[in-house]
């Protein structure tokens, strides 16, 4: 096993020389963007070799960084080539105008029924399936307004553990509801990119 | 354990290679080709029980892919 191991570390550093080689060589910028995917998948890579419990816990904050980043990057290329708007009408898909409100539904009772992870991973699938299909539009005052408390919450949550850790269960639960609220008005920023207007 | 490693790692260098130099040097292929190594990761996680990782990778993985194809959209196929 150790040896395998070692093997498995050298090919992830060795594809990490390979993938850094090509960015190097390359002079397109959006073939340099699709290499930087790469290259956070070897970071990845790199990450998963851990092989405990700690490598759960760093690949997650990995994968949200790295998305938040790639969708930094492409907002820059975008502004920078000047391609605000697509030049043909936006695809329309029937079944996102008919299903959404039965299939999220589905969804999302077989998920309370699932129960645990991967239960509460279905009903969540079911909620953004429902909110993908709604128009674009956003309110950009209501958003931060709501991140606003619920960073306060959050904060509030932790002053409950410190000061009355007897009430840890209203604390893990304010908590909870507050990360949920920002990860919602993160995830509605992620539908005003297909061009959805400030009202 | 040490099947699903292995077969892992080897579907990673392939990918790696595969999205490094493409045959056809076109963006639609690099994006396709980014699937591969992506697998290979995907059967590391396995290999070690990293089921929260897997699962969130996969998601994640879906929201970067739309990302790439909308900037693909409006650059317009080179």
């Amino acid at each position: 096993m150790d040896a395998v191991y070692i093997a498995g570390l050298g090919i992830a550093f060795l594809s990490v020389i390979v993938a850094f080689y090509a960015i190097l060589r390359e002079q397109d910028d959006l073939h340099r963007i699709l290499l930087t995917d790469l290259a956070e998948i070897l970071a990845l890579v790199l990450i998963a070799l851990v092989a405990t419990d700690l490598a759960e816990a760093l690949i997650l904050p990995g994968l949200v960084v790295g998305i938040s980043e790639l969708m930094a990057i492409s907002e820059v290329f975008l502004v920078k080539e000047s391609l605000s708007r697509p030049r043909y009408s936006p695809l329309s898909i029937e079944v996102m105008d008919s299903a959404p409100a039965i299939m999220s539904l589905a969804l999302v009772l077989y998920g309370i029924v699932l129960s645990g992870f991967s239960g509460g991973a279905l009903a969540g699938v079911g909620a953004i399936f429902y909110f993908m299909c709604r128009g674009h539009d956003e309110r950009f005052a209501v958003i931060e307004t709501a991140s606003g408390y619920a960073w306060a919450l959050w904060i509030f949550a932790f002053f409950i553990f410190m000061v009355l850790p007897e009430y840890w269960l209203f604390g893990v639960m304010t908590a909870g509801g507050a990360i949920l609220l920002k990860v919602t008005g993160k995830m509605s920023l992620v539908g005003t990119m297909r061009g959805g207007h400030n009202e | 354990m040490n099947a699903e490693f292995i077969l892992g790692l080897a579907v990673l260098a392939i990918g790696v290679l595969a999205v490094a130099f493409p045959r056809d040097r076109s963006y639609l292929t690099r994006l396709i080709n980014l699937e591969i190594p992506a697998f290979g990761l995907l059967l590391i996680m396995l290999s070690f029980d990293e089921m929260l990782a897997l699962l969130t990778f996969i998601a994640v993985t879906g929201i970067s892919t739309f990302v790439l194809v909308r900037i693909l959209e409006r650059r317009g196929p080179v």
